[in-house]
């Protein structure tokens, strides 16, 4: 099936988060340091993305990686690799925070702070798997219509329904829906052909 | 499978979290049912979906947050530390607590025991006592039974008359449905482990006296004999006799009447 081509077994990094992982559940201190240091930018990134607000972002890294530290038997390795689980975790916990948010809070807070610089270096080898993948999805994602980008990116980044993305960008409602799906199997059929 | 159809084109959306309220109930309700291709589908469509997470670009987030979170981390950690307890760092009073518990265990396993066995012997103490009150109710039943023969004006009474004019005489009362009470006061007790025992005389020429009870006077010289179902009827019967035997009676009378008396 299309997630056997990334079962835990067959990439030493997620092998390796796995056992960071399982190391939390002794309270090892430096397993934790090394899972913070290994995927602290992308999901700041993330949570950023979403959050458009430094501070805030940073709140809820903060919350993500305590949550992690805090329940780490809440992963399973034996059901799918860390990072997506993590991803997963720190979008929702974004997304709960932007739905509690009232729009002008936000947009007074977007006048008084800056975005954060962009990491463009990664600091560790084991990273590359991690950026490779991610390069492959920025170049798919980019190959879309810009419409259709944009409609994956309301309904991603600020977790809006179908209907809403079709008032937000007035288009029809089936136009967006086939946006999104056609958009998102146009990245598994890219994805599997890299794996 | 044809069930499934409708949900295919629903399972991005529905990992994504943009499918609309009335859709996604829909695909919940069906899930709930069980449906395990459809599950597996939106875990690989949850997978596809986490990856939209590299089109935000990766950011520092700043030094101070790596150090409030490590800060926290390690505090939490020596805190789990502390609160294990290992084996050195129980203190005195709860071995003085185990210890105590221990004693108290066996002194009630012990205490347990002895009360068993008292039980035990209240047991067969209140059995015994059972037994004499059975025993009791038994002898008042007959005692009853012998004040209504000796009071029943339907009884015959018999006078017993000494062969020897040496002892006093005995008396009896007859009642011809609760038997027959023989009593007597003064009477000499035989000797050694000899008995005095009681004959139906029948009034056949050629029947042989009937042997009945034994008994020996106290050593007042008194007694109280109660024969409830005599081996005669009292019609068929012509005279009591009183003869002195050994322990236990005889078949037949071994020695000559002490007492005789007629049955009118």
């Amino acid at each position: 099936m299309f997630l056997a081509a990334f079962t835990p077994s067959k990439n030493p990094e997620v092998s390796l988060d796995a056992t960071l992982v399982s190391r939390l559940l002794q309270r090892d201190v430096s397993a934790f340091e090394q899972l913070y240091d290994r995927h602290s930018r992308a999901i700041y990134g993330l949570v950023l993305r979403i959050l458009q607000q430094a501070g805030t972002a940073e709140e809820v890294v903060q919350d993500v990686f305590l949550q992690l530290w805090r329940n780490a038997g809440q992963y399973d390795s034996s059901r799918g690799p860390f990072v997506p689980w993590l991803f997963t975790l720190a979008r929702n916990r974004a997304l709960d925070t932007l739905r509690l948010k009232s729009e002008r809070q936000r947009r007074r807070e977007d006048q008084t702070e800056d975005l954060p610089p962009v990491a463009s270096a990664p600091e560790y080898e084991k990273q590359l798997d991690e950026k490779r993948r991610a390069e492959k999805v920025r170049a798919l994602m980019a190959s879309l219509n810009p419409q259709q980008k944009r409609a994956i990116e309301l309904a991603y980044f600020e977790g809006l329904s179908h209907s809403e993305i079709a008032a937000s960008l007035k288009e029809p409602l089936g136009t967006v829906k086939s946006w999104i799906r056609n958009g998102l199997l146009r990245l598994k059929e890219g994805l599997q052909a890299t794996s | 499978m044809k069930n499934c159809d409708q949900f295919r084109e629903m399972y991005e959306a529905y990992a994504l979290g943009a499918l609309d309220p009335a859709e996604r109930a829909t695909l919940e309700a069906h899930l709930a049912t069980g449906c395990q291709d459809c599950a597996k589908s939106i875990e690989e469509a949850r997978w596809l979906v986490s990856q939209l997470a590299y089109m935000a670009p990766e950011a520092a987030p700043s030094d101070m947050l790596k150090g409030r979170l490590m800060q926290t981390v390690r505090a939490e950690a020596q805190t789990a530390k502390r609160s294990t307890p290992s084996r050195s760092a129980i203190p005195f009073w709860i071995w003085a607590g185990v210890a105590a518990l221990l004693l108290f265990s066996v002194y009630s396993a012990w205490n347990a025991q002895r009360l068993q066995r008292e039980i035990h012997a209240v047991n067969q103490r209140a059995a015994g006592i059972l037994q004499e009150r059975r025993e009791l109710d038994a002898q008042l039943q007959l005692a009853k039974r012998a004040a209504m023969i000796v009071t029943d004006p339907a009884s015959v009474r018999i006078v017993l008359a000494s062969q020897d004019h040496k002892s006093p005489g005995l008396e009896a009362k007859w009642h011809s449905q609760l038997g027959i009470v023989l009593t007597g006061q003064g009477i000499p007790v035989p000797s050694g482990n000899r008995v005095l025992q009681l004959w139906l005389i029948p009034k056949a020429p050629e029947g042989k006296p009937i042997p009945s009870l034994t008994l020996r006077p106290d050593v007042d010289g008194k007694f109280v004999l109660l024969v409830s179902n005599p081996p005669e009827l009292m019609a068929a019967t012509k005279a009591l006799a009183i003869t002195e035997e050994p322990e236990g009676g005889s078949a037949q009378p071994t020695t000559t009447p002490r007492w005789v008396g007629g049955v009118s």
